[in-house]
């Protein structure tokens, strides 16, 4: 079955709208509990707590997620280089019309943040770049937890994590204000009054998540966050 | 006007072309954009040169011959119009245009400007007709059709087949094209027996010719003549979807 769908360009597209859908609403969730470091150590570890304590349903949802991303890899860069292949030759001077440098930059932003979430991933979640943060603990009413908010801002302490950051935070923008838009289309919600608007929408969405995320180390960094530490 | 023309000239499918440039001193505003390649060819012909090869036919917007991109826009600068219809006043005198082919790995070069489209075709001739007798023409008014799907079968209908829409599309993708004609179809009760066979095998045909696939730029819309719109492609999916999952082979 999934194979069948990967051998057609309109199929293995409706997998990368699907999984783009779901990698939006993992990406709304996990900037509304990134925003609780605003709320201070107590919000946020308690958030990170409840995660933890899901127990085998954060695995479900991990696991659909690893999923999910692996599709819409491996179906994108499947049909971008078919793309190429179908274009051989541009023409000197280009004359774009309705396409934006979102649109046209899908592969090169979802790559870049294919390279930032392993990173990512190596660097909050399984401790491998930075080990020290994994044995950060707090006490959380009368509970020895793991102290996620001291190990964020240590970790966007450093310029150079919080630039990386911020790069491919930008690159999630552009990637979110085509795609967006591009899912809906894709699955066959159309018209036109649907179709400009949702346009608009994804725009907005995607400078709203994107501002969220980007203010999160900014703050840090200018100690607006976690003064004290 | 004074036009300076940069041009895409091959000798055949099999040689490399380059652009190459001509001066033209004598343009009038009021010619359309193939006359002036006319006035063009006169000259070259009189020095003894090859004239620039270009296709073209009805010259009045209707047939989908007339296949160059004018400043990387397939068929120039205005919305709506072919290039046998494009006027040289939309032009500034002293401007220098690029014209180069319909650019697209299925659609190769023969010679200059000139393309084979052929691979339209074949996608027609996988599903691009119906096979029910339709009677005379009282009998089409017999059928009931919604307002709604005959309008919408009509803005499908007015595809030229020009092949505009691989030409402007970044990823030489046909699915403006093949949406039109599947949706003209399947939005008729006329259209219905042969649906399912009808989408997977111009859409297969499609894939097989290697047009790319559709990521969503609306380049195509923006380019097309007839002003097709992408909300056609959006039913393609769907209809393709469909089908595929509800036949027996899948
Ligand atoms: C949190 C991460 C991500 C989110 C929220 C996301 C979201 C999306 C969405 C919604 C689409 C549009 C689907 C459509 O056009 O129908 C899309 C398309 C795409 N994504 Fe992602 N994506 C993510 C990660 C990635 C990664 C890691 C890659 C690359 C390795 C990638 C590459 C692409 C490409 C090439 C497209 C196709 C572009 C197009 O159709 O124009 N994405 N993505
Ligand atoms: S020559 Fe027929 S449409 Fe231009």
């Amino acid at each position: 079955m999934l194979s069948n769908f990967l051998k057609s360009t309109i199929l293995s597209k409706i997998l990368v709208a699907v999984t783009g859908l779901l990698l939006v609403l993992f990406i709304v969730g996990h900037t509304l509990g990134n925003l609780l470091v605003y709320l201070g150590p107590n919000a946020i570890n308690t958030y990170a707590l409840g995660l933890k304590k899901l127990g085998a349903l954060l695995w479900v949802v991990r696991g659909g997620l690893i999923f999910a991303v692996l599709i819409h890899i491996i179906a994108t860069i499947r049909l971008t280089l078919y793309n190429k292949t179908a274009k051989p030759i541009n023409y000197t001077v280009t004359g774009y019309i309705t396409s934006t440098f979102s649109s046209r930059t899908m592969a090169i932003a979802g790559l870049t943040i294919l390279f930032f979430v392993i990173y990512h991933l190596l660097h909050f979640t399984l401790g491998v770049t930075n080990p020290e943060f994994m044995k950060l603990e707090t006490n959380l009413h009368g509970e020895n937890v793991h102290d996620v908010f001291t190990m964020m801002i240590t970790g966007f302490r450093n310029p150079l994590v919080s630039g990386f950051y911020i790069l491919a935070v930008s690159f999630l923008g552009l990637h979110l204000n085509h795609g967006v838009k591009s899912l809906f289309h894709t699955l066959g919600i159309a018209g036109p009054i649907f179709t400009p608007m949702i346009a608009k929408i994804s725009t907005v969405f995607a400078i709203v998540i994107c501002g969220a995320l980007i203010s999160i180390p900014i703050s840090v960094m200018l100690r607006i966050v976690g003064g004290a530490i | 006007m004074k036009l300076k023309l940069n041009i895409w000239r091959q000798k055949n499918a099999k040689t490399d072309g380059k652009m190459t440039s001509y001066q033209l001193n004598h343009v009038e505003e009021d010619m359309s954009f193939l006359e002036m390649l006319d006035i063009l060819n006169e000259d070259l012909i009189l020095k003894g040169d090859d004239p620039v090869a270009f296709d073209h036919d009805c010259r009045e917007g209707i047939c989908g011959a007339c296949s160059m991109t004018i400043n990387g826009t397939p068929h120039g600068p205005e919305k709506e119009t072919t290039t046998c219809q494009l006027h040289m006043r939309k032009f500034k005198d002293g401007q220098t245009i690029n014209i180069e082919p319909f650019r697209a790995k299925a659609f190769p070069v023969i010679k200059d400007l000139v393309v084979d489209r052929n691979a339209f075709d074949r996608i027609m001739q996988k599903g691009g007709y119906i096979s029910v007798r339709t009677g005379q023409a009282q009998d089409a008014n017999n059928i009931p059709i919604s307002k709604k799907n005959a309008d919408l079968a009509m803005d499908a209908a007015a595809c030229i087949g020009c092949g505009a829409c691989v030409a402007a599309c970044p990823n030489g993708a046909a699915m403006l094209f093949v949406s039109a004609k599947v949706n003209q179809f399947a939005l008729l009760p006329q259209g219905q027996i042969e649906r399912k066979e009808r989408v997977i095998g111009m859409v297969n045909q499609m894939e097989a010719e290697g047009f790319g696939a559709c990521t969503n730029h609306f380049e195509c819309e923006a380019a097309c003549p007839k002003s097709i719109s992408v909300k056609f492609i959006a039913k393609l999916n769907t209809e393709y979807l469909k089908a595929t999952l509800t036949k027996n082979s899948f």
